[in-house]
């Protein structure tokens, strides 16, 4: 690798043996990486959860070690300029980053602010930036948000704004990290593809770290991913199918597990990809084979009961109907996955049913209780100690249910993610089970946020114990993959309705959007899972 | 809902003045808060911020600070009153407790009440200027101050509204816990909820120094007439309207022409809050027996802070008109 040859282009990212750890961190967070992106890729960053993808986008973009502090060795370069001699502000107008979390990256109070400020900040004049801010809005399809207030934008919105101003600058790096892991699926789609477009068109080079591949791997030119900190594989995604199958099962895509169950090559990294390769084998029109996921009958009394159920809510600019007329029961032992847009009311109807909010007319009950766990698990942790949180018997019967037994003692903070949530989870069960016996309904709202596949897997194995044992299981999700891992039956809201209800097989093989890989791939009643698609295609003959 | 402690845009004179005007006016009052012990000047100064609250639109937020302060206020009471056994008038005599007074006195009771009425006033003209001053002006004023420390103007600027939306849902957390879990409690609700603040803002600290808060503000150029483009969203702006009026940013807002107008009932106040000092009008003594001074300069003090609070009256005029009112310099 050449650092500062004036003889060539300097490419829009050079990483030289980087190794970095966090303050007080045992062990380093990135070890001798070394990665370079030509100007005009786009690349897919990918790995399992802690694996070091953040770290490297906060490296890329000055965060660290300016931010964070901590120990470095190793260059990085970013269009030419030392970003560990430069900080970010001095980046700033090379490199524009997107965090996870669209909350914490507006700092003003307006859109039409939010995406000036790196303009105002840069000194350039007001002609200039009223042009660039006009441009990036029409870009990103947002000029009629301009004029609103930051806090009355939904996850969608804001993530837009969010890459509006790091846009503005016309900067030759963005670097973004798990941008739609707050999306619905069609927002997730309409953003990854517009990456694309912004690639092709401005010629803007984009690392992306996602654990959703297989929604972005059809617009990646290159897959990098890593593993404990190190690159693991820096290739075509292709090539990145074949080496996930042989080193990282979590890491295929549906598509691709679809095609390995049934020994087909070469591995498809999209939906077209795999349409045409089974066109070229004959498959052109599967077998209509009949839904498979019935729902289990479940001939108990409802469990959560729904009836003509409004909402009015003012998020800051009057009052709106967020629930209109809802009708739902669900009983127990059901496992329901609730979808629907972002601001299509599934938090809002999880809330009524835990009394957070007041319905303006018709009626939600619970007959059995409820226990809810809201977005953010950390809300429920305010104490240094698990047993602090959860004493007596009642609270060790709740670490039970969700096998935190073990851990009375430990600090919630050392926990790992997926513990604490496990954790918050108890802390709404305790005392809300007769014995050993669960409320009526656990409801879990967007519980697979920023989760890699083997956590996912674990939350899917405890929604079933729960459900196993006599609760009804109701999960407000956009992962439509995990919703066809877990539930049995799908509710689809649509602005603030019930637009479907039935059968999960059914309900995500029936649409675009709200379908899986595999049911898009084969567009066949009832099949959604790689397993169900390969048990279809061999009953096809293939 | 959002909190009665986020900024709200709103075409009042309060809201139009630079951060540093609104400051010095709502700082004035609170400055006399600090000084003055005389119940009747925290009375008067009290009375000055709902005053101003209610004239800038903030009414939201003078009630919750008053029922925050007023809460805190009677804490302070009981706990004066239980620990402080000084003064004439005994009330009550409790006997003899570890660590605690034999007798509430009246005195103590008095004591307490002006430490809780301090603490009221001040988080009066805090949640007015919350509310009324925009965070976005405040972080370009700090700027030139605080360029190599995003942090430092996150947590001027930000805290508050972060930690709203913070609050609310460790609300409702607190809500969804089992009856069986330990109680949140407000102690550790409170620690979580500056913990998970404080955290957010290095999160929003670390975004502005990624839109380059830090680099060296260039020299202002000397304003000459510039033709500025007008687009679709600018004139819909410029046509008034709740959502769009605190959008509008071309023009540079430092300045408004309210600023005078509370640069110099600030000074007014302080000055005559020194004077008034000398003249003897913060007469009061809780000990032995309380003795409060009701003097002329007492009194004259006590109305002139309470007419402070009209500063932010919209003119007649204005309100009279037709037209969307102006933002920006004038």
């Amino acid at each position: 690798m050449q650092f500062g040859t004036e003889a060539r282009v300097a490419p829009a990212l050079a990483i030289e043996s980087l190794t970095y750890a966090y303050p007080a961190a045992v062990a380093p967070a990135l070890r001798d990486v070394s990665l370079e992106l030509a100007s005009g890729e786009l690349v897919l960053l990918a790995g399992r959860s802690a694996c070091g993808k953040s770290t490297l986008l906060r490296a890329s973009c000055g965060l660290v070690p300016h931010f964070h502090g901590g120990e470095i060795e190793g260059r990085v370069e970013v269009a030419g300029i030392d970003a560990l001699a430069s900080g970010p502000s001095e980046l700033a107008a090379a490199v524009g980053y997107v965090a996870q979390d669209p909350e914490t990256q507006v700092v003003s109070t307006t859109v039409a602010a939010e995406i000036e400020l790196p303009l105002e900040m840069r000194g350039d004049p007001p002609e200039a930036r009223a042009r660039a801010v006009e441009e990036v809005a029409l870009a990103l399809a947002i000029p009629h948000l301009l004029g609103r207030a930051v806090d009355t934008l939904s996850g969608g919105e804001l993530q837009r704004v969010a890459l509006a101003a790091a846009l503005v600058t016309r900067p030759q790096l963005v670097l973004l990290d798990e941008p739609t892991s707050q999306l619905d699926p069609v927002a997730g789609d309409e953003l990854i593809w517009l990456l694309r477009r912004l690639n092709e068109e401005w010629g803007v080079t984009i690392l992306l770290a996602e654990h959703r591949l297989e929604r972005c791997l059809a617009a990646a030119d290159r897959v990098v991913a890593m593993d404990t900190g190190r690159i693991a594989f820096d290739g075509p995604p292709r090539d990145f199918l074949a080496w996930a199958q042989e080193a990282d099962a979590a890491l295929e895509t549906p598509a691709a597990r679809l095609f390995s169950l049934c020994g087909i090559e070469p591995l498809p990294v999209g939906v077209r990809d795999a349409r045409q390769t089974l066109r070229g084998m004959g498959v052109d029109h599967p077998p209509h084979l009949p839904s498979r996921r019935a729902i289990d009958s479940h001939p108990t009394e409802p469990t959560l009961n729904a009836k003509a159920l409004w909402v009015e809510l003012d998020a800051g600019e009057g009052p709106r109907d967020v629930l209109r007329g809802v009708d739902l029961e669900i009983r127990r032992g059901e496992r329901v996955a609730l979808m629907g847009r972002n601001g299509a009311g599934k938090s809002t109807l999880l809330k009524a049913a835990a009394g957070l909010i007041d319905p303006a007319r018709g009626k939600v009950e619970v007959p059995a209780g409820i226990a809810l766990l809201t977005q953010n698990p950390s809300d429920y942790l305010v104490r240094e100690r698990v047993e602090d949180e959860l004493p007596g018997e009642a609270g060790l019967a709740a670490l039970r249910t969700v096998g935190l037994e073990r851990a009375v003692d430990a600090d919630p903070r050392d926990l790992s993610g997926g513990e604490r949530q496990r954790l918050a989870l108890a802390i709404a069960l305790a005392g809300r089970m007769e014995g050993d016996e669960l409320p009526g309904i656990v409801a879990l709202d967007e519980p697979t946020r920023g989760m890699d596949r083997a956590r996912k897997d674990e939350l899917v194995e405890l929604i079933e114990g729960l459900s196993s044992r006599g609760a009804a299981a109701l999960v407000a999700t956009h992962d439509v993959e995990f919703a066809a891992a877990f539930a049995e039956r799908v509710v689809l809201l649509g602005d603030g309705a019930v637009i479907a209800d039935g059968p999960a097989a059914e309900i995500l093989s029936g649409g675009w959007y709200f379908a899986t890989e595999v049911a898009r791939v084969l567009d066949l009643p009832g099949v959604v899972t790689p397993e169900q698609g390969a048990a279809a295609l061999r009953e096809g003959g293939l | 809902m959002r909190s009665p402690f986020a900024y709200t845009p709103r075409p009042g004179p309060l809201q139009s003045a630079s951060p540093g005007a609104a400051v010095a006016y709502l700082g004035s009052l609170a400055a006399v808060a600090f000084v003055y012990s005389n119940p009747v000047m925290l009375l008067a100064t009290g009375g000055a911020l709902v005053l101003a609250g209610r004239l800038a639109g903030a009414w939201r937020a003078v009630r919750a600070a008053l029922w925050m302060g007023l809460t805190l206020a009677l804490l302070i009471v009981a706990v004066n009153a239980l620990v402080v056994d000084r003064g004439e008038t005994v009330l009550v005599r409790v006997g003899h407790l570890p660590l605690l007074s034999d007798v509430i006195t009246a005195e103590a009771l008095a004591a307490g009440a002006v430490i809780g009425l301090r603490a009221a006033v001040v988080m009066l003209a805090f949640a007015i200027y919350s509310a009324c001053v925009d965070p976005d002006r405040v972080l370009r004023a700090l700027r030139p101050l605080a360029r190599r420390s995003a942090l430092t103007a996150t947590l001027v600027s930000r805290l508050v509204p972060v930690a709203a939306a913070d609050a609310a849902r460790l609300r409702d957390a607190a809500r969804l816990r089992g009856p069986a879990a330990a109680p949140a409690g407000r102690a550790p609700l409170a620690r979580r909820l500056l913990a998970g603040s404080l955290d957010r803002a290095v999160d929003v600290a670390a975004t502005l120094e990624l839109r380059g808060y830090s680099l060296i503000p260039p020299p202002p150029k000397p304003r000459v007439a510039t033709h500025i483009p007008r687009y679709a969203w600018q004139m819909r702006f410029d046509r008034g309207g709740s959502r769009g009026r605190n959008g509008v940013r071309w023009c540079a807002r430092s300045r408004s022409r309210y600023d005078r107008r509370f640069y110099a009932v600030g000074a007014v106040v302080l000055i005559a809050a020194a004077a008034g000092k000398l003249a003897g009008a913060d007469a009061f003594a809780e000990y032995p027996a309380v003795e409060v001074g009701t003097g002329p300069a007492t009194l004259a003090l006590a109305a002139l802070l309470v007419l402070s609070g009209l500063a932010p009256r919209t003119p007649p005029t204005q309100t009279a008109s037709t037209s969307p009112p102006a933002r920006g310099r004038s």
